[in-house]
């Protein structure tokens, strides 16, 4: 399959995507009776609240994702990276500001958790850059190491590996909708991911440095420097997604089995790659998963005999179907390869 | 990025990144593997004593070992966690039979993982297969066991009907990937991963739905009959069987002899490492990709058969984590059947231990999560192994000098950590 011919099917893809919904409105505005309507009347303000705070984690991996795979750093650890922060936003608002932390200290979790991903994502940098780690590998590790560490950390902390609930951080209320603060930082990151990468200088090195590094180098920039970069963006984007699923919605961290961030990382992965490595698809693929997750917690409360299990695992059904069919995207040429400058 | 239509080579980075990384581990010397794993496991072991130390002084507790003014107190002793946790492993007699256990179960899920990157490919999706398979197992059993009498004819028949069923399930389950991989492309690192959670609603959704045991609250299928349920024999235990443990073993030796010996395994290796050579000596290598992950999952939906006729003796929900400790153990034994032996022996060791010290210490048992998870990221940079021979080597030689005269190879026979002048890695 070319890439161009990809890419047509994911136009094909999104057209169908349209069409459907447009469809379903159809229906609600002939049909105003029928079961499809009462699926679409869901459709309202508090839906689209609920799917822009379900999409907060998937979308900032997914804008991790895109500044490490570009730079040449393939990091299949962002759920690692989500869990940590995720652990660290709690771990922190909770031991400054006790059983009922203020904003303030939630806000200092808030930056710990960033500043912890970061530091993780350092070390997966170290690991990949100056000791040529095979990256698949290493991210695996990133991921297992914190699936390990922060129910280990939890019960260290709490004694059982949730931790108790503390407050979530205060939303804006913008009148005809109201948003916690991560959204609105993703609203603005995805179009400022776009800008960077897309309309300046740093943008076009990230670009180089995956593409082609030797280039990069030879017109005099350092692509260690701009990979390190791209890693640590990941970090601070994964740092945003984990401690904006954990204080901006849940109020909890919570350490048993895949852990609350369960698998969001790897559909960030997913959303970028269907994305083809544009913030703003990207963004377009979060939403899809997220209004999916949305949607199926919205059936339950409307008490339809789905069992929820069954419901849940329709994003993962639908990152499937959409790997299957777009297929192979266009990676950077140099991902995954180690650049040696040839100096020194 | 509209502007770079090339085609067909373009996307398998991430293959080309799964081949280097297959080749590496599989044309380093065997001595040197052995070498790395062992540093892996060494440091990791350091490095989770300074986690022990770091989580003890900021748990509380009545009586830690060691105060420090200014500093705090410290409620762990690193070296009484490792010393209970290798000890928990082995004595009393019934926590070894829990090594065992541990050590069996991890044999499938080690081996499934070998298989599969053996292909050249990550089979992240054990855990799935496990899960269906452990559940066509339970499903198989019941629905056989009312048509047998109940004897020792019956449990063999039962027995054998549930390794099958599991297999079957489990290869079929493996397969989805593969096709998935060799006809539509999609990597198989994400739908591997993907394919876990699904499997784990599918099956929750099944037991609770249809096959729940109406007389119990939780999600479980009824128990199996116990006449089917893999006898003890040496350790009086009722969650290990002997018969288990050699039937892996066994089962070791024929994958690698299935590997090493058989046509199969020669077309699976070498459309691992050379997929261009295996097409050109017309292996037909999408084939062979859907062929190798059936393989991978029905190794993996034997240990779920195995956690239920052995361990559990029905289906239940929170089947434990063996998928992922299989693929530390897998590359623990740089993917050769034959190492997934000690690996896994050692993995069953941690697990126990970790109960251990959870036991004794109030120590949490994920320590062993974290342990797992080290262990993996130091064996992905055997760069750094070698970046540290050569330093003891040569004192001030700066370890990151890239000379690129030495042979990847060339000291192979050296018992030392390797790497003296190979610091470079080959573009």
């Amino acid at each position: 399959m070319s890439y161009v011919e990809s890419d047509r099917k994911r136009r094909w893809l999104a057209g169908t995507a349209v069409l459907a919904v447009v469809a379903l409105f159809a229906v609600e505005l002939f049909f105003p009776e029928s079961p499809v309507s009462e699926l679409v009347r869901i459709v309202d303000a508090n839906y689209v609240r609920s799917v822009l705070r379900l999409a907060v984690p998937i979308a900032f991996a997914a804008l991790g994702g895109i500044f490490a795979e570009k730079s040449g750093v393939i990091n299949i650890g962002l759920e690692g990276l989500l869990i940590i922060s995720a652990f660290t936003s709690i771990a922190v608002a909770g031991t400054i500001g006790g059983a009922d932390p203020t904003q303030l200290h939630l806000w200092v979790g808030f930056v710990a958790a960033v500043l912890a991903s970061v530091l993780f994502a350092l070390l997966f940098a170290v690991v990949c850059i100056e000791f040529k780690a095979d990256q698949i590998i290493a991210g695996l590790a990133v991921w297992l190491i914190a699936l390990g560490l922060a129910p280990f950390a939890s019960k260290v902390i709490w004694g059982q590996v949730n931790s108790p609930p503390v407050a979530t951080l205060g939303s804006f209320d913008f009148g005809f909708i109201e948003v916690s603060p991560p959204v609105v930082m993703m609203l603005v990151s995805v179009p400022a991911a776009w800008y960077v990468l897309n309309r300046t200088a740093f943008g076009r090195w990230i670009e180089a440095s995956g593409e082609n590094p030797k280039a990069l180098d030879t017109v005099g920039v350092d692509v260690r420097k701009v990979r390190y970069s791209g890693v640590l963006l990941s970090g601070f984007f994964s740092g945003l997604g984990g401690a904006g699923l954990a204080l901006g919605r849940v109020g909890q961290f919570i350490g048993g089995g895949a852990t609350m961030v369960n698998g969001r990382g790897w559909i960030g992965i997913t959303a970028y790659l269907f994305g083809n490595y544009n913030p703003l698809g990207a963004f377009g693929a979060s939403f899809l998963f997220a209004s999916l997750d949305a949607l199926q917690i919205r059936l339950q409360q409307l008490g339809y005999s789905i069992p929820s299990e069954l419901i849940g695992i329709i994003p993962y059904v639908t990152v499937i179907v959409v790997l299957a069919f777009v297929g192979r995207t266009r990676i950077p040429d140099a991902a995954g390869d180690h650049y040696e400058s040839g100096e020194e | 990025m509209s502007d770079a239509p090339d085609g067909d080579d373009s996307g398998s980075s991430w293959r080309t990144q799964a081949n280097r990384a297959l080749a590496r581990l599989v044309d380093a010397s065997a001595a040197e593997r052995i070498l790395i794993s062992l540093a892996a496991l060494v440091l990791s072991v350091v490095i989770g004593a300074v986690i022990i130390l770091v989580s003890g002084w900021v748990a509380t507790c009545d009586s830690p070992f060691f105060a420090l003014s200014g500093v705090g107190s410290f409620c762990y002793d690193p070296i009484a966690v490792y010393r209970v946790m290798l000890v928990g492993a082995l004595w009393p007699p019934y926590n070894f039979a829990i090594t065992l256990k541990e050590t069996t179960l991890l044999l499938f899920t080690g081996l499934s993982v070998a298989v599969a990157f053996r292909a050249g490919m990550f089979n992240i999706g054990t855990q799935g297969q496990l899960v269906l398979g452990a559940l066509g197992t339970a499903m198989a059993v019941l629905w056989v066991a009312p048509f047998v009498p109940a004897s020792v004819v019956g449990g063999l028949l039962l027995i054998a009907v549930g390794l099958l069923a599991g297999a079957l399930v489990g290869g079929v389950w493996g397969a989805i990937p593969g096709a998935l991989k060799a006809y539509a492309d999609a990597n198989e690192v994400i739908t591997t991963i993907m394919l876990n959670f699904v499997a784990t609603g599918i099956a929750f959704t099944l037991v609770s739905e249809v096959f729940k045991d109406p007389n119990s609250q939780t999600v479980q299928t009824r128990s199996i009959p116990e006449f089917a349920q893999l006898q003890a024999v040496v350790f009086d235990s009722t969650v290990f069987s002997m018969f288990a443990l050699v039937g892996a073993l066994a089962l070791v030796v024929g994958v690698y002899w299935m590997l090493n010996s058989t046509s199969f395994g020669y077309d699976l290796r070498t459309s691992g490492v050379q997929p261009e050579a295996a097409e050109y000596g017309g292996v037909d290598s999408k084939q062979m990709t859907v062929s190798s992950m059936t393989v991978s999952g029905a190794l993996a939906g034997l240990g779920g058969a195995v956690y239920v006729l052995m361990v559990a003796s029905r289906w239940q929900t929170g089947i434990p984590s063996l998928g992922f400790d299989g693929i530390t153990v897998s590359i623990l034994a740089g993917n050769n059947p034959l190492g997934v032996i000690p690996a896994g022996l050692l993995f069953g060791a941690l697990k126990t231990g970790s109960l251990a010290i959870e036991f004794q210490l109030s120590v949490p048992k994920q320590l062993v999560g974290v342990l797992r998870g080290l262990i993996i990221l130091f064996i992905a940079m055997p760069e750094f192994f070698r970046m540290v021979g050569s330093r003891f080597r040569f004192g001030d030689e700066s370890p990151a000098v890239a000379t690129d005269g030495g042979s990847e190879r060339a000291d192979e026979t050296t018992d030392v950590i390797p790497g003296a002048d190979d610091g470079g890695d080959e573009q």
